[in-house]
């Protein structure tokens, strides 16, 4: 195919790197070459018969490309390919195992907004929108995508250090007989059992129930 | 068992552990596709893909598909390496028993067979036959997660 002879060593650890289903595929140098390496990469959907280049990561000289228009439809399979090229010679491609969206993607953890009373917590979690291609386009919830999913949450009593932990369907969470005027704090995960997915836990969030009015 | 869950295939309800399956097949699931170098042709997810099967006819495409798995794929799927075979019968396994479950639904009349999902299935069937026994055996194995997909 007039292709140059293949002699330069090729990229290596080729992958996708994917959260929240931005895929971008990551790979590094060439053993034992220093700069001015470029790459051109290519994409193909499982199953279907042809290689698509990706005309923006054509003679590129950084070690990614992001991929997720190309990916985004998360019932379909792919995989993806790196050439390099250095001083006229070039190297073999070198491909992706095959990357399914739905089962190989990391999960950010959920948004947590807690109020609260004198004796209670009001815990609202917000799972992470899929990746869009702008802004203005449409807000996916990972929700629809994985409709078992799930949340740990976690209540930490600042004074006595005591932990509990409760595991909510819905997306809203009262932990009620708490102490007045003491500190919580919370943080929560997603999971989801099928396919297996944890999101780790999220930063915590502190708030002070409120002071007994009648104490 | 653990983690098991109750599909609702129209009239039929079928308890599985798709979680079981899952990750034994998470488990040898880059071995297995590393034996599949065929990158242009798809057993199960083209040119039609699961996701357009109609609800009506899920529950037979389910069942054609379980038996096609007990009976073409996993006893042709065999590794030199024991790990990956221990994992492949505990998946095959765990499909006999759902089989049983399915097959217990057609024999009532609850798991009926339209004519889109016998194209579907004959098209499945095709891709199948496209290939070396071994080969197609093997592919069918590296795309569970497409069925598993579908199924949740």
């Amino acid at each position: 195919s007039g292709e140059l002879y293949c002699s330069l060593p090729n990229p290596r650890n080729v992958h996708f790197e994917s959260i929240n289903m931005k895929n971008v595929l990551h790979w590094s140098a060439p053993e034992g070459t220093g700069d001015g390496v470029l790459y051109k990469v290519k994409y193909s959907v499982y199953g279907v018969g042809k290689w698509i280049r990706k005309p923006e990561c054509r003679n590129i000289n950084r070690t990614w490309c992001d991929l997720s228009s190309e990916t985004s439809d998360y019932e379909e399979q792919y995989y993806a390919s790196v050439k390099a090229f250095l001083n006229g010679m070039c190297s073999d491609w070198m491909e992706t195992t095959r990357f399914n969206p739905l089962t190989d993607t990391k999960i950010d953890p959920p948004m947590v907004s807690v109020s609260s009373t004198e004796k209670s917590l009001s815990i609202i979690l917000t799972a992470p929108e899929k990746w869009k291609r702008s802004p203005e386009g449409e807000s996916v919830s990972l929700l629809q995508v994985y409709p078992g999913l799930q949340y740990n949450v976690s209540v930490l009593n600042k004074k006595t250090k005591k932990r509990w932990f409760f595991a909510v369907s819905n997306n809203t969470l009262v932990v009620p007989w708490l102490e007045p005027g003491t500190a919580y704090c919370v943080s929560a995960e997603i999971y989801v059992t099928t396919p297996l997915l944890h999101s780790g836990f999220s930063k915590e969030y502190c708030i002070a129930t409120l002071k007994d009015k009648t104490a | 068992t653990a983690g098991n869950k109750i599909f609702h295939l129209g009239p039929c309800r079928v308890s599985m552990s798709t979680a079981e399956i899952r990750s034994g097949f998470t488990a040898i699931k880059a071995n297995i596709q590393a034996r599949d170098p065929i990158r242009t042709l798809s057993i199960l997810s083209h040119p039609h893909s699961l996701h357009k099967v109609k609800s009506s006819d899920r529950c037979c495409i389910t069942h054609h598909l379980f038996n096609f798995y007990v009976d073409k794929v996993f006893k042709h799927c065999k590794t030199e390496d024991s790990y990956v075979n221990r994992k492949i019968s505990s998946i095959a396994n765990s499909f006999l028993s759902v089989r049983r479950k399915l097959g217990q639904c057609h024999e009532q009349n609850k798991c009926m067979c339209g004519q889109e999902s016998a194209e579907k299935f004959k098209q499945i069937l095709a891709n199948y036959e496209g290939l070396n026994v071994t080969s197609a055996a093997m592919k069918s194995l590296g795309e569970l997660d497409i069925l598993l997909d579908w199924m949740e």
